[in-house]
């Protein structure tokens, strides 16, 4: 069970997505608030078994994810659909140690008559209704960030989507980072260090590991490479996009520490 | 004065007249329209009024950088402070969201919302991209606003296919007019200037309820100006181009 951390469009961990692809990975099972590109890639390269999220789209302009449509409607893989509050419910359950969450709202509707991670109970204390959904304990959370130091102290800008959260309630973390910072740069800004070293595995130096997704304070989007990845069909010609990112993958290699 | 508006227009001026000052209202992703509408309100006659999105930003200043996204960094760079997606959902859960902008893909007469499936549940004609916060927050802030721009039988439908949620939602908002929720029914309330009651029942997949119909109010050419300035690039209008 793969966490993958921030959101949407935005600074997706896609190196490692991509490694994932390259070295042909499969029946992942995958768990996020909401996905895109990093969700329709692995759907795109059949790596993936299952996944969790309460969403999983491009925004307006770019449309839907095709490669994950067409995965769930043949049959062949399964969404654990969820809330994306549920998603993070069932995380803060993983982070506490606990088997289940309680969560407010999802009486209303069916998500919890299909589906056997939500269950309704009976209150002990109250002996009212109350709607659990299970814990998720990831078994590896990765995330993007803009800076770390070698020992894995990381520093989010800007929006940090759920990272911090699934930092918590992975039992292991990998960081790929834009740049690898000093570490008495990392002191110096210690109060806004979001995820201590002690609680990473591994630090991979990715400049640019979140193209074609945005990272804030480092780049944009890259509007042509995404728009050239929906328009893709064939296996070979989504190989082939991959590649492409090879040379920029791998160009942090001389700074790979811990792995 | 004659005065000339698109119908996204429209519905942003309309959706931004049903925000009050001081609440505290939040959209999610694809929902540049609600985020345009609720600049609007906070230039025009809502100056407290609390915007939150998924990013985290309180009050981003301008939304003019949110291109292709509408929960992207640029709402943070922008913001008064940081207050991030968990802890709107915690705050939906307290009682104390007063206004939620979500959508789905298809909507029946009693206020049942789909953004999961059409066809069967566990194998699927269509995958949709599922409801994102709709499950927790349509239920529990206090008033749901939808907005769709697309008003034909196959979204407004007899039943839905499948019920993703339902709860507290108040208005409906499309191209053709606008429902509200109550005793349990979507209740026609108004049709635009540019359509008829014809073609709004043409459009419905359920035989529509009515009181007292009206035709919605157009846009102010106040409103209008001010939507020229906050939103140059017209991203109100994105969900009519793609």
């Amino acid at each position: 069970m793969l966490a993958i951390g921030e959101n949407v469009l935005h600074r997706a961990p896609m190196a490692f997505i991509r490694e994932l692809a390259r070295r042909k990975k499969s029946k992942l099972s995958l768990v996020k608030t909401a996905g895109a590109h990093d969700i329709d890639l692995l759907y795109a390269v059949g790596a993936v078994k299952t996944v969790t999220a309460g969403f999983v789209s491009y925004e307006t302009v770019y449309g839907l994810p095709k490669h994950y449509r067409k995965a769930v409607e043949s049959g062949e893989v399964k969404t654990n659909e969820h809330a994306c509050y549920t998603v993070i419910s069932a995380l803060r359950g993983a982070q506490a140690n606990v088997p289940f969450m309680p969560v407010q709202g999802m009486q209303y509707g069916d998500l919890i008559k299909y589906n056997d991670y939500f269950v309704v109970v009976e209150d002990p204390f109250t002996k009212e209704p109350v709607t659990l959904v299970q814990s998720i304990f990831p078994d590896v959370a990765i995330i993007h960030v803009q800076e770390c130091d070698e020992q894995g102290n990381a520093i989010i800008y800007g929006p940090k989507f759920e990272d911090v959260l699934m930092s918590r309630a992975a039992k292991r973390i990998i960081i790929t980072t834009e740049q690898i910072v000093p570490r008495y740069k990392t002191k110096q800004n210690n109060e806004r260090i979001d995820i201590p070293g002690f609680l990473v595995e591994a630090v991979v130096h990715v400049p640019k590991g979140a193209l074609p997704t945005s990272c804030y304070k480092k780049y944009e989007l890259d509007d042509k490479a995404l728009r050239t990845f929906i328009g893709l069909k064939e296996k070979a010609e989504i190989n082939q996009f991959i590649s492409s990112y090879d040379l920029q993958d791998y160009s942090g290699q001389g700074r790979k520490r811990s792995w | 004065m004659v005065k000339s508006y698109k119908i996204s227009d429209l519905m942003t001026c309309t959706i931004a007249d049903l925000l009050m000052d001081g609440e505290t209202v939040f959209h999610g992703v694809s929902s540049h329209l609600p985020m345009v509408a609720m600049q609007l309100a906070k230039h025009m006659h809502a100056p407290n009024l609390v915007h939150l999105n998924i990013p985290g930003g309180v009050n981003p200043t301008t939304i003019k950088n949110a291109s292709y996204s509408s929960a992207g960094a640029d709402l943070v760079g922008a913001a008064e402070a940081y207050f991030p997606l968990e802890e709107i959902f915690d705050l939906s859960m307290r009682g104390k969201l007063d206004t939620a902008f979500l959508s789905g893909v298809q909507f029946d007469i009693n206020g049942n919302v789909n953004a999961s499936v059409i066809g069967d549940y566990h194998k699927p004609k269509v995958r949709l991209p599922g409801g994102a916060g709709s499950a927790v927050l349509i239920p529990t802030a206090k008033k749901v606003i939808i907005w769709r721009t697309k008003h034909d039988p196959r979204t407004f439908v007899n039943e839905v296919d499948f019920v993703t949620t339902r709860g507290n939602i108040w208005k409906i908002i499309t191209p053709l007019c606008v429902f509200v929720y109550k005793n349990g029914k979507l209740h026609l309330e108004s049709i635009h200037p540019h359509t008829t009651l014809e073609e709004v029942e043409k459009q419905t997949g359920f035989p529509l309820l009515y009181d007292e119909l009206t035709y919605t109010n157009e846009p102010s050419i106040q409103q209008l100006q001010k939507l020229k300035e906050i939103d140059p690039k017209d991203y109100r209008s994105l969900e009519f181009l793609s």
